[in-house]
């Protein structure tokens, strides 16, 4: 979407492990995860309600969402609200602590990323994956985190 | 020899002759008597001698005493018979001397008739007067027999005395030999006692003599233990000796355990409090770690916000666009820093969770270490009482070896005394030995002789005996011989008397004769009166006759008696030179018995000696059981 030789500015944060990075225009903002309200009938993944900047939002865990056994809430963990179409909604990773510029000639799709081809339960939350420097990072595919919510 | 009383004066003649016949047979007659009665006499005498001797013997000699018993005896009815033929003839005699008178008177008649008668008379009268020396040979010789007969019985008188002593004597020898008797029993009896004294003695000698030389075997295996004992003692000596030393040594370590213990528990003490301290300078360091633990903390939150802020404000720089480049770039900045920032607070909450660690770890430590010092303190106050206990008990130890020491060191010496004396004992044992196998020979050789002693004892005890029987019997034959010598003395007193009588009638018949011859003188003158007073003559001369005619018959019996008195005092004689015989046996024997008495006295003393000897060694051998004082009584014993 946007011109070669551009760079765009992207929020990496962590789930497991794996450095994850998510378009910055798609957040509102980064929290620190504050008190949440379960909330009955929802999916397992959603932990429940939160307040974000005087807005109540649903909170989405991530390790869970990928498949990974969640963790106690720690002084690193963030709360990333995301906004997609009119929907706000809010990431809980194990840690968000800076942004960078990632050319977007140097992101490559998910298919040719994928050497091994082989089905992953992450894989469909890959929009892609980036290399800087020695670090691999992967390009979040928001649209399905937030699917089904 | 009838006589003619009526046939005259050749009648008368006859007459005379005859009785002048008749009056030498009786002169005859009583010679013999009279040479019998001095042959008694003699015997008698010598009987008396014999009984004199028998009275200074003093033995056996019972049958012969009986001979001589029986032989007196028979002498004393000799003797009577003697004194009754003589009574007899002093009766014809005094008939004779009655019938003399009257014939003297008739004879003075007939003298006076006789004178007248012739020639023949001086014939007779020359008869008359051989008549007359007859008669007075007679007479003589009557009294020379009555002076025999006085002497016999002053010797019967002498021999009832000696036969008295005799009995007296032999009663003093019956009892002397009773007593000897009861003495040589009462010897035979000492002779037993010493023989089985004697026989214990050698028993017990023997016993001695087996124990000495067990004595002398245990000495010698007491000398060689004692030896070893003085060995045996040394080593305890020189054991105890070492003890002490390693007592000392021992008490000198403890007592340096002993302060080294006290240094320690004091030192215990000292690194309990300064891990006390430790522990709560730890424990005070743990506070402040945490402090700066909470403060690194809120750093941390500060950095975390920090880089917070810095992402948001990069999110909206990017969202400004070029305008927000520069935004961008410090936001870049402050979150590097609050990157580095939160880094260090990190390590500095790592080093200090290590310090947290480490403090915990120093204060479990110094727990720990407090704990073991409080044990060990315990402990070496255990140890420090143990040793004090340790110590009193090496000093007591010490004490006592030092009393070992000391009790061994007497031992010592009472060692080598005790060897000193079993060395001595065993010479002395040796000693004893060898004296006891002398004093056992000489003990036997003494038991042999005590035998040998005891025997003889027997024998004289039964000769003894028999002694006293014979001495019972030989008093019975004196005490016999005692009476017959007084009857002896009546009879021969009376016999004295009837030759008294003898003698006056002799005279009277000499007086008679003379006043016939006188008679006859005158019957020479006178005459006619003669023949009647011759017939009466004759009657009386016929009596005159018939007792001359008893008289000689009783002379004869007197010949006859005096016959059997010579036999008897020959009895006698050979009688009394058997008994002079045996009285010299009996000498000899007495002396041989004094002999033997004297040997029997002498055995007695040394009996008595010995036995006292036997007896003292018994009674002061038997309680002390010393054998030097045995040895010396033994070797004084065998000395004698």
């Amino acid at each position: 979407m946007s011109a070669p030789g551009q760079s765009e500015c992207f929020v990496l944060f962590e789930v497991s492990g794996n450095t994850w990075a998510v378009r910055s225009q798609l957040l509102q903002s980064v929290e620190m995860p504050g008190p949440v309200t379960p909330v009955p009938n929802t999916l397992p993944f959603v932990e429940g309600i939160t307040f974000a900047r005087g807005q109540v939002i649903p909170r989405i865990n991530l390790r869970l969402r990928f498949g990974f056994p969640g963790i106690p809430v720690d002084l690193q963990s963030r709360t990333i609200v995301v906004r997609s179409g009119n929907r706000t909604a809010g990431m809980l990773v194990d840690s968000a602590r800076e942004t960078v510029f990632i050319p977007l000639d140097s992101i490559q799709p998910r298919d040719e990323a994928d050497p091994a081809g082989s089905p992953d339960s992450s894989l469909k939350y890959r929009e892609g994956t980036a290399v800087l420097g020695s670090r691999t990072v992967l390009i979040l595919n928001l649209e399905e985190v937030i699917e089904g919510i | 020899m009838p006589i003619q009383p009526r046939s005259g004066g050749n009648a008368k003649s006859t007459n005379i002759t005859s009785l002048r016949e008749r009056a030498v047979h009786g002169t005859k007659t009583a010679k013999n008597m009279t040479a019998s009665l001095k042959e008694t006499a003699g015997l008698a005498i010598s009987a008396a001698d014999s009984a004199e001797q028998l009275a200074s013997s003093v033995n056996e000699m019972a049958a012969s005493i009986e001979q001589v018993t029986g032989s007196a005896a028979t002498l004393a009815s000799t003797a009577n018979e003697t004194a009754v033929s003589i009574e007899e003839s002093s009766a014809s005699i005094r008939s004779v001397t009655d019938m003399a008178q009257e014939m003297a008177s008739s004879a003075q008649q007939v003298t006076a008739s006789m004178n007248e008668i012739a020639l023949s008379l001086r014939s007779l009268r020359a008869v008359q007067e051989a008549y007359a020396v007859s008669v007075a040979e007679i007479s003589a010789a009557t009294e020379q027999m009555t002076r025999s007969i006085q002497s016999v019985a002053s010797n019967a008188a002498g021999l009832t005395v000696s036969a008295e002593q005799t009995s007296a004597s032999v009663n003093e020898t019956a009892v002397s030999i009773e007593q000897v008797s009861a003495m040589t029993e009462s010897l035979a009896s000492s002779v037993e006692q010493v023989f089985s004294f004697t026989d214990d003695l050698a028993r017990s000698v023997e016993g001695v003599s087996a124990n000495a030389s067990k004595i002398t075997d245990e000495a010698a295996e007491a000398a060689s233990t004692g030896v070893a004992l003085v060995r045996s003692a040394r080593s305890v000596a020189t054991l105890t000796k070492s003890a002490t030393e390693t007592t000392s040594r021992l008490t000198r370590d403890a007592e340096e355990s002993g302060a080294a213990i006290q240094k320690s528990i004091q030192s215990l003490g000292r690194i309990r409090d300064s891990i006390s301290r430790s522990s709560g300078v730890s424990a005070e360091m743990g506070k402040r770690a945490g402090e700066i633990s909470s403060i690194v903390g809120t750093i941390d939150m500060i950095a975390e916000r920090t880089n917070l802020l810095s992402v948001n404000a990069s999110i909206e720089a990017a969202r400004a666009g070029e305008a927000g480049r520069g935004f961008a770039v410090v936001a870049e900045e402050i979150r590097l820093l609050a990157d580095r920032s939160a880094r260090s607070t990190a390590d500095i909450a790592g080093i200090i969770r290590g310090l947290q660690e480490v403090i915990h770890d120093a204060m479990a430590a110094s727990d720990e270490g407090v704990r073991i010092a409080d044990d060990s303190a315990r402990l070496t106050d255990d140890g420090l009482s143990g040793l004090r206990k340790i110590l009193a008990g090496v000093q007591e130890t010490a004490k006592v070896v030092g009393q070992i020491s000391d009790a061994t060191d007497q031992q010592m010496e009472a060692v080598h005394s005790v060897v000193g004396s079993i060395n001595a004992t065993a010479a002395q044992s040796k000693q004893v030995a060898t004296a006891t196998a002398e004093q056992a020979l000489s003990v036997r050789s003494v038991l042999q002789a005590s035998g040998q002693m005891r025997k003889i004892a027997k024998e004289v005890n039964l000769s003894m005996v028999a002694q006293a029987k014979a001495t019972r019997e030989l008093l019975k034959a004196a005490q016999q011989t005692t009476s017959i010598a007084s009857h002896l003395r009546v009879t021969t007193a009376e016999q004295a008397n009837a030759a008294k009588q003898i003698v006056a009638a002799l005279q009277d018949m000499r007086r008679g004769s003379a006043a016939t011859a006188r008679a006859l003188a005158d019957r020479a003158k006178a005459g006619g009166v003669i023949s009647e007073e011759a017939s009466r003559l004759a009657i009386l001369i016929t009596k005159v006759t018939r007792a001359l005619s008893d008289q000689a018959t009783a002379a004869t019996q007197i010949a006859k008696a005096a016959v059997e008195t010579r036999k008897q005092s020959g009895h006698v004689a050979r009688t009394m030179f058997e008994q002079a015989r045996a009285v010299q046996m009996m000498t000899a024997s007495a002396s041989n018995v004094s002999r033997k008495l004297a040997a029997i006295t002498r055995a007695n003393r040394e009996h008595s000696s010995q036995s006292a000897a036997i007896v003292s060694s018994l009674s002061s051998g038997a309680p002390s059981k010393s054998p030097s004082a045995k040895v010396s009584r033994a070797r004084a014993g065998s000395g004698k």
